[in-house]
């Protein structure tokens, strides 16, 4: 949809700047009570999704032209979707987020982008990944794993490890524990290796429709020729694209599960016992795209209309996405069933959460504002007291990983299924 | 009669524009240690009409204006002139009620209605309103509330001016404005002003529900700092209605007449004490005033303190009394020696023991009995801030002990205000000392002053002017 | 039209290249629309606020005082504003500064003994709210709800809200001040100015924050408030409200001293004498009437749809096709929410008793489903306590404005009109299609006024669709009616044009014939003199906008 079917939501925003912070039912500090990591650093209205939108109006209707400022206001957003919760907390008929990405994606599309994301962007056209890596050595992260490569073998789950896993060295573990442990848990499971794509996640969320699209075409292209029915993945940018951005944007049937989601089935089931004990005391970090982003997607092909002259509903009814049905409770459950944890939680947890600050192709574009919502992050896990904090998503890992070293701090950084792993 | 004297005569009629020697004797000094300057008469209107007339008339002919609400004994030196010359607009006269009504809990007042008045007109309507600590039966409500007296009921005062809500004034250069305001707070400007702004003509008044029982505790302690965090905890919980620390002198002069008398109180009477009214009123009252007393003993036995229906000292029902009625005669505060000075200003309720012990500490350095100094610790604005009063009784015909007095009274001041005293009711001396701390407030002040008193008629030597 | 380079500068100097700006995409950004919330004019399609010479956010009273210095060498008429909802904040002329006060949001002291808080601009009641808690106490609120600036609110405009018969008015609340007068001196208040604290805002002798604000606040035109100490209140309660729930029907878990009723009355002659006995009786904690703002129709309705985190709007109608939701939405007519808090078990069980004895009173009853169902009651208390809804205002269409409204005040005054004035309403919902018909009575006012009680206040509803032309003009057309209408019924000033002197139909503040016409006219003529005379002297170079009210003579 191009900008202008927006709009309606820049004309019907409410003014009221709730998308700057947390929902004030759930505010329990003046330290940690903001939601959005761009207002909040760099200040001007302009940073809020009010801000944006009306950035967006002005540029409409030629009020004013892409200027460096403009391309600042609309690329220093991780699109981490705080807005969109907190702004749906009280508004039924707008879509705060959906109009932040359309306007990233119009700056796309007329050529104003920032130098750091065409880099990016190359990387996917030619290495297929974002890390600007090779691509041959995508599938160094599953050397000798005994598992099933899905070029030549069929199987019922793929696990997608992700740009980041794939090649961040000190977290790679994290993937290959995830698929040995799902193996060994007898998922017939199989990894695509070296021939594995790009989601294309980031890259939509940094505006690049074609490129997401050309990355969603091919995954699905080998997904179904390999005869998968469900895809696994313990990077939740991946499993946000899979499980909301693939089925309504180029269509798609695969079955998703986050990692986490899976091994609390597992759990459950009885098909995985943790018994080793864990002395510790942990905080979890819920990831933008497995939490507040990470609800079910729920296709809808409908048309606004107007009830009771002029209160604006939609025909057939429309999906919200506001958070509520996240992915909160199985990676909490599944830390809880670890005998010697103990999870305390911070004061933004759930679909209210701080942003980790690596998204939207923040982490490429500023580093400095990335790092500085990591840092923020980190600092509300120490007032916890926890050990160590916890994420399902190798985004938040690394940020958090980057800012405890640039504080010389001592919190230790896990995955989930590290601590799985442990204590089997 | 002279030109002037004709002209006021035609504003107020000749009756009621007085210039016989004793008069302007009368009204020519007060309690206070301000020098005695003689007006050139007293006027006396009748009705806010008269009142601009006079206003009007003294910018015409730069007469300087001292307005007194009140009866005597006066005591701050505000309603005596500081300037020669001077016209005194005594609204004593004007006591009208000009409306009470029951349902919106307001009475519209003019400025000579008394304490008492108006509480027997309440009272008949099932009404009241809190009131200083035993004003004076001629103490003038609006006057007393535009200076900002502090009352006894601490929940009540949602503003520093309640139960005032409103006042009507004719300005200093003849203007009266509706009553309510704008964006700029009328009341305010003319509040604590000591008629340097102009003359309030009408005030109108928020009133409580008169209570159908109403019963009065007391928390007694040896220390005053005992009292201090059982206070809070009262205040917190915005239980009861009196509420308020007063020490034996005080508990003494209230309770009882003559130094003998006195004394002889003193000895028995706590050193300090806690008031706790408590009143129930017309929905479920005795069940209300059972809680609170409960509740607030609670309260007391957390610090190791007790609510206790009676003190040493006091005959049933002989405080409570007290509190609820206006002085007897002679004013409270001159029953033991005849004269009195009293020094007060705002604080923190948590500070006042430390002003105490500077006080006794300067009491001791004049040789002035500790034991005669009276103390009264009066939590206003909700417990934000305190009204914290020393009163120090002294023989105004013992030329000794006046000379003292005006030292003691002048060193006090000064140290006080060196502690963190602040005189936000700047009688006398106070007016240098507090505006000599506050530049940015004197010059805006003078501003103001010179757009609603541009003549400079209004009291003038008073406050910054 | 921009800031010469040179004021740029003078200004860049003061806060840094990083806090200043004036590129138009984010200049735009900065502009209100005049279709949208609150403004009590208009509305006004595809009308916009004038767009700002610059933004600047100051990090500290220096900066701001060095940046209204500079105003006045140039003669830069410029405005401050915090929350930035609502059209008061923002310009009225070309060429104005625009100070954004968000750097300046920090809670500088708690003083739990005497209860107050040192608050700069940008501490919204929220965070106030949450760091008052922890050491049980708790903030007013104003109606505006709690993304709102208290420092605003206490300076700027009304400060009343539903928690005011128990906690007063910000206005009354506001203790020290700090203030940047308009020729940049800098003004502190009371104890403050004489460098002893924050505690007493009055004197010595007359306050000087009269000038501040009246009634009314200043609605940033005359100087910047830079700090100010508010009263704080007791809470008995934990040192954070525990919340349940899924989104957005988040609920307190509160202990059996917070209750939370909706009062309902068979007549209005009951309504009023129980708000009377209320205040006379010295109970509660919050009252308002809120819920009847989604409309007398449909206020049952939207409770159901907001409680169920599955439900949207276009499940109204079929909730109210339900027998049962009609009948609870006919048994709440007339009707207020009413939060009880004990400081102690047995203050709350005198308090409810009290309730119980008023309500057999006067005629009343306490709306069964809203306090037997949990949901229900502990959304309600959330919602109370917290006031953190206050975007439902604009639930329906992402608009709103009250009108009527000028019969607030003493409620008998009141119920005398609201039937009159809900019939007006409910009669233009039912031939036009512009606003949303919602059944007339979409009165929402707060029960209490200041503190103690005494007063209600009455603003009708009316919901349009900013982004439809038809609507909003249609919206603009309703206004007209309304404030006719209540002109010849007696029924006073409606709010829904309070402000309709300070700016036009194009954004921009009314020429000052325009305005010198109004207001001679007014029976509050004089005062504006009088505010006219306070601005030639405190605000000589003129460098605030027509919120601020005043009445000149036409230069000779």
């Amino acid at each position: 949809m191009p900008l202008v079917d927006y709009q309606t939501e820049m004309e019907r925003c409410s003014q009221c700047t709730y998308c700057e912070w947390i929902p004030f039912d759930q505010m329990k500090s003046w330290r940690f009570a903001k939601g959005c990591p761009s207002i909040s650093y760099n200040r001007f209205l302009s940073y809020s999704a009010r801000g944006r939108l009306g950035v967006a109006l002005s540029l409409l209707k030629g009020r004013s032209t892409y200027t460096d400022k403009v391309l600042d206001i609309v690329y220093k957003c991780q699109t981490c979707g705080s807005c969109d919760v907190s702004c749906k907390v009280c508004r039924y008929n707008l879509e705060p987020l959906e109009t932040i990405l359309q306007l990233r994606a119009t700056l796309v599309e007329d050529g104003q982008v920032l130098p750091q994301h065409t880099e990016v962007i190359n990387s996917l056209s030619k290495e297929h990944n974002t890390m600007l890596k090779p691509k041959a050595e995508r599938g160094k992260w599953a050397e000798g794993l005994d598992v099933k490569r899905l070029t030549t073998d069929k199987a019922e789950v793929v696990f997608h490890a992700g740009c980041h896993y794939s090649y961040d060295e000190e977290l790679q573990k994290v993937a290959r524990t995830a698929v040995t442990l799902l193996k060994n848990a007898g998922v017939d499971i199989g990894i695509m290796g070296e021939e594995e794509g790009c989601c294309g996640g980031r890259v939509f969320q940094m505006g690049y429709r074609e490129e997401f699209t050309r990355s969603a075409e091919s995954n699905i292209e080998a997904w179904t020729k390999a005869g998968v029915k469900k895809v696994v993945t313990s990077c939740s940018d991946c499993y946000y694209a899979f499980k909301r951005l693939y089925p309504n944007r180029v269509g798609s049937n695969f079955e998703v599960l986050h990692t986490v989601e899976y091994i609390d089935q597992l759990i459950k089931e009885g098909k995985l016992k943790l018994t080793k004990t864990i002395p510790m005391t942990i905080t979890y970090h819920d990831p933008c795209h497995l939490g507040r982003q990470g609800e079910p997607y729920l296709p809808w092909d409908g048309k606004e209309k107007k009830i009771r002259n002029q209160i604006v509903v939609y025909e057939p009814r429309k999906p919200r996405y506001n958070g509520a049905w996240g992915i909160y409770d199985p990676p909490r459950d599944v830390l809880k069933s670890i005998p010697g944890i103990e999870l305390v939680e911070m004061e933004r947890i759930r679909e209210y959460a701080w942003c980790c600050g690596a998204g939207g192709g923040v982490r490429e574009a500023y580093p400095e504002f990335s790092n500085w919502t990591a840092t923020e992050r980190i600092e509300e896990a120490k007032t916890t007291g926890a050990e160590a904090i916890v994420s399902a998503c190798p985004w938040c890992e690394r940020n958090f990983i980057d800012a405890i070293n640039t504080m010389g701090d001592g919190m230790k950084v896990f995955d989930v299924v590290e601590l799985v792993q442990q204590a089997i | 009669m002279t030109g002037k004297k004709e002209e006021l005569a035609g504003i107020v009629g000749e009756t009621n524009v007085l210039d016989e020697p004793e008069t302007l004797e009368a009204y020519s000094q007060d309690q206070s240690f301000s020098l005695p300057i003689k007006p050139r008469f007293v006027v006396k209107p009748k009705n806010a009409e008269e009142v601009q007339g006079v206003v009007k008339w003294a910018n015409e002919t730069s007469t300087p204006l001292v307005p007194v609400s009140s009866g005597p004994p006066h005591f701050n030196g505000d309603t005596v002139p500081s300037v020669p010359e001077a016209v005194i607009v005594d609204l004593s006269g004007m006591k009208r009620i000009i409306g009470i009504d029951r349902r919106n809990r307001s009475a519209q007042i003019e400025p000579g209605v008394t304490y008492p008045q108006l509480q027997q007109e309440l009272a008949k309507e099932g009404l009241m309103i809190p009131t200083p600590l035993l004003p004076r039966a001629n103490k003038s409500v609006v006057a007393s509330l535009l200076e900002r007296q502090p009352t006894l009921i601490p929940k009540y005062l949602w503003t520093t001016l309640e139960p005032l809500r409103g006042v009507q004034v004719t300005w200093g250069n003849g203007d009266t404005l509706p009553p309510g305001g704008g964006q700029v707070d009328f009341n305010r400007i003319v509040a604590a002003a000591q008629g340097s702004m102009g003359i309030a003509i009408m005030g109108m008044v928020r009133c409580q529900i008169l209570p159908k029982i109403h019963k009065l505790f007391f928390v007694p302690s040896s220390r005053l700092d005992n009292l201090i965090d059982f206070l809070y905890g009262v205040l917190r919980f915005r239980f009861g209605d009196q509420l308020l620390i007063l020490n034996s002198w005080s508990l003494a002069s209230i309770l009882g007449s003559g130094a003998d008398q006195i004394e002889a109180l003193m000895e028995k009477l706590p050193p300090w004490v806690v008031l706790v009214g408590i009143g129930g009123r017309d929905t479920l009252p005795e069940e209300s005033v059972d809680f609170q007393e409960k509740d607030i003993s609670d309260i007391a036995q957390k610090f190791g303190l007790s609510l206790v229906p009676a003190i040493p000292g006091a005959r049933k029902g002989q405080m409570q009394e007290a509190i609820l009625n206006p002085s007897k005669e002679p004013y409270w505060k001159l029953g033991h020696k005849g004269g009195c000075q009293d020094i007060f200003f705002i604080t923190t309720l948590d500070k006042t023991p430390e002003f105490v012990k500077v006080m006794y500490s300067l009491a001791e350095q004049y040789k002035y009995p500790i034991s005669d100094i009276g103390v009264y610790i009066q939590p206003v604005h909700q417990g934000a801030s305190c009204h914290c009063e020393f009163s120090l009784p002294y023989d105004p015909n013992n030329s000794a002990e006046v000379v003292k007095m005006k030292e003691l009274f002048t060193k006090a001041s000064e140290e006080l205000l060196r502690q963190g005293a602040f005189y936000s009711r700047p009688y006398g001396i106070w007016a240098n000392m507090a505006y000599n701390r506050d530049a940015q407030a004197t010059i805006v002040l003078k501003k103001i002053k010179e757009i609603f008193d541009p003549n400079y008629v209004m009291n003038p030597g008073k406050l910054c002017f | 039209m921009a800031l010469l380079r040179e004021q740029y500068q003078a200004l860049e100097d003061i806060v840094g290249p990083d806090y200043i700006s004036d590129d138009p995409a984010l200049l735009d950004s900065y502009s209100y629309p005049m279709v949208a919330t609150s403004n009590h004019l208009g509305p006004f399609y595809g009308v916009y606020t004038p767009q700002g010479a610059a933004v600047v956010l100051p990090g500290s009273t220096e900066e701001v005082q060095a940046i209204v210095k500079i105003c006045n060498k140039y003669r830069i008429k410029y405005k401050a504003c915090a929350s930035f909802w609502s059209g008061m904040g923002f310009p009225s002329f070309d060429n104005v500064l625009q100070l954004d006060m968000r750097r300046m949001d920090r809670i500088l002291e708690i003083d739990e003994k005497n209860m107050f808080a040192i608050i700069e601009p940008r501490v919204i009641a929220a965070t106030l709210q949450a760091e008052a808690m922890k050491v049980g106490l708790n903030t007013h609120i104003a109606g505006s709800g709690t993304s709102c600036s208290i420092l605003a609110s206490a300076t700027g405009y009304a400060g009343f809200g539903p928690s005011g018969l128990f906690m007063g008015s910000h206005g009354d609340n506001m203790l020290g001040l700090e203030w940047v007068m308009p020729n940049g001196d800098l003004m502190r208040t009371g104890t403050l100015g004489s460098g002893i604290g924050w505690f007493y805002g009055e004197g010595p002798g007359p306050s000087v924050r009269a000038l501040a604000r009246g009634g009314m606040g200043t609605m940033g035109t005359m100087g910047v408030s830079t700090k100010c100490a508010v009263k704080l209140y007791p809470w008995p309660g934990p040192t954070h409200i525990p919340v349940e729930g899924t989104i957005p029907a988040y609920q307190a878990m509160l202990p059996d001293n917070f209750r939370v009723y909706t009062l309902a009355f068979s007549t209005w002659q009951g309504w009023a004498d129980a708000a009377y006995r209320i205040w006379d009786t010295g109970i509660g904690y919050a009252a308002h009437r809120q819920f009847n703002m989604f409309g007398r129709d449909l206020k049952f309705g939207m409770i159901k749809v907001l409680t169920d985190p599955t439900k949207t709007l276009g499940d109204i109608d079929e909730i109210l096709e339900d027998p049962e939701a009609q009948k609870i939405t006919k048994e709440m007519q007339r009707d207020f929410q009413f939060v009880l808090v004990g400081m102690t078990p047995r203050d709350i069980e005198w308090q409810d008793k009290a309730l119980d004895k008023i309500l057999a009173d006067t005629g009343g009853w306490k709306v069964e489903v809203m306090k037997d169902d949990p949901v229900l009651r502990n959304w309600s208390l959330l919602y109370f306590l917290k006031m953190g809804h206050k975007n439902l205002n604009m639930v329906y269409t992402g608009s709103y404005d009250g009108c009527f409204g000028g019969f607030g005040g003493p409620p008998d005054r009141g119920i005398k009109c609201v039937e009159e004035a809900a019939k007006f309403k409910k009669d233009w919902e039912d031939t036009y299609d512009t606003i949303v018909a919602a059944g007339g009575d979409c009165m929402m006012g707060s029960i209490g006024g200041s503190g103690g009680g005494g007063g209600v206040t009455w603003e009708c509803f009316t919901c349009w669709d900013p982004y439809d032309k038809k609507s909003s003009e249609g919206a603009f057309e309703f206004h007209e009616a309304t404030y006719k209408y209540a002109a010849e019924h007696n029924m006073g000033s409606g709010m829904e044009r309070r402000f309709a002197h300070a700016r036009g139909s194009d954004g921009y503040a009314l020429p000052r014939e325009q305005i010198r016409k109004l207001f001679s006219a007014s029976p509050m003529s004089s005062i504006y003199r009088y505010q006219q005379k306070i601005k030639e002297v405190f605000n000589p170079n003129d460098l605030g906008d027509a919120y601020y009210s005043t009445l000149d003579e036409p230069k000779k």
